[in-house]
């Protein structure tokens, strides 16, 4: 499996927090979008499963214990998940595979680019 | 008892008074054309000297150094005109041109720091954008300073926040920064993190919890700071800006 290159805001605490301040959280969304496609396309991997995003290391970097958008009870939040793949899905990278929207399809390109 | 001055006695005065403003032009003009003498052989002499080291200046930094500081202790600033004659080193140019580059980095940057950068940082992203000859890459901290100054004349765009121990920000967005946002910087920077909490601010600068949040939010508020909820008792607020990896990313 070939090695990703983490960008910086993988290793900044504050990424996975979702900021308050509109324009930063835009900063945010847009890097975490580029960050999840590129993740996917080196491990070739295609679905994302809600239920198990908690031991995936994309989401949750335990080398500076942090989890994407952790909650108080120290669960993980999957409306932060929802609301990054909604925003993956407005770019045409990304698909809800049921109604409940627990199975995600990811793509590297777009319909359009393939 | 006096007389008083009669016309024959103002009249004196006046001649008087006429005969010591022509020998003050007199003199005053003696002066102007000696003036004039002197600055054309300091001209001439300059140009010989311009001639003589005008590569020293744009490649060595020490040299450039000296020879502003040489500048500064007569009252003359080699930088306030591009016409003035000591444009003829080149010396304008290379600040003016260094200017422009760091007008580059700073909006190349801002999307992720939020317009503040430090001048290390700046530094470095500079001497990767110049190209790779020598000359190109003696740029010391102080001719960064130095650019960045006169960056200021075009209005409240850039402005450079000292933070303690020598180190410097660079500001390029015109948000307000205050003594107490200011304060906030050198906090977060000599703690040698990139990131500060309340507690720490209020107990390092002994300041009112209700200050302390004001200053923080307004932080988060220019998209200097970022939230993170997930520290170890409090919300902490972390700076892009002075976070290392941030500032070694080659994006």
């Amino acid at each position: 499996m070939a090695e990703i290159e983490w960008p910086w805001q993988y290793s900044f605490p504050p990424f996975f927090t979702l900021q308050p301040h509109s324009d930063t959280r835009a900063k945010q969304l847009a890097a975490w979008k580029s960050l999840i496609l590129e993740y996917y396309r080196i491990t070739k991997q295609a679905i994302v499963d809600i239920r198990e995003v908690h031991s995936s290391p994309l989401f949750n970097n335990s080398a500076i214990n942090r989890i994407l958008f952790r909650q108080d009870n120290g669960k993980l939040s999957s409306e932060a998940i929802l609301l990054i793949l909604e925003e993956l899905a407005k770019s045409g990278n990304a698909s809800p595979l049921d109604k409940t929207k627990q199975r995600w399809l990811i793509y590297w390109h777009t319909l359009e680019e393939w | 008892m006096r007389r008083k001055a009669g016309v024959g006695a103002i009249q004196k005065q006046k001649l008087e008074q006429e005969k010591y403003r022509d020998k003050g032009t007199e003199i005053q003009e003696n002066q102007f054309e000696q003036m004039t003498k002197q600055m054309e052989t300091f001209r001439v002499n300059l140009e010989e000297f311009a001639s003589k080291y005008k590569n020293e200046i744009k490649k060595n930094a020490r040299f450039r150094r000296q020879f502003t500081e040489m500048c500064a202790s007569i009252g003359v600033d080699p930088l306030a005109s591009g016409k003035g004659f000591w444009s003829v080193l080149g010396i304008g140019d290379f600040y003016y041109e260094l200017a422009v580059q760091i007008v580059e980095v700073c909006m190349a940057t801002n999307y992720k720091n939020g317009g503040l950068i430090s001048l290390d940082e700046l530094r470095t992203r500079l001497i990767q954008a110049r190209g790779r000859r020598k000359e190109h890459q003696e740029i010391t901290n102080e001719d960064l300073l130095a650019a960045a100054k006169k960056l200021r004349i075009f209005g409240n765009g850039f402005s450079i926040v000292p933070i303690g121990r020598g180190k410097h920000l660079v500001q390029s967005v015109p948000g307000e920064l205050s003594m107490d946002h200011t304060a906030v910087l050198q906090q977060a920077s000599l703690s040698g993190n990139a990131y500060i909490s309340k507690s720490t601010l209020c107990k390092e600068l002994k300041w009112e919890p209700g200050r302390t949040q004001k200053a923080l939010d307004h932080m988060v508020k220019e998209g200097l700071a970022w939230l993170d909820e997930q520290g170890e008792n409090e919300t902490l607020y972390w700076f892009p800006s002075l976070f290392t990896a941030c500032i070694v990313s080659k994006e």
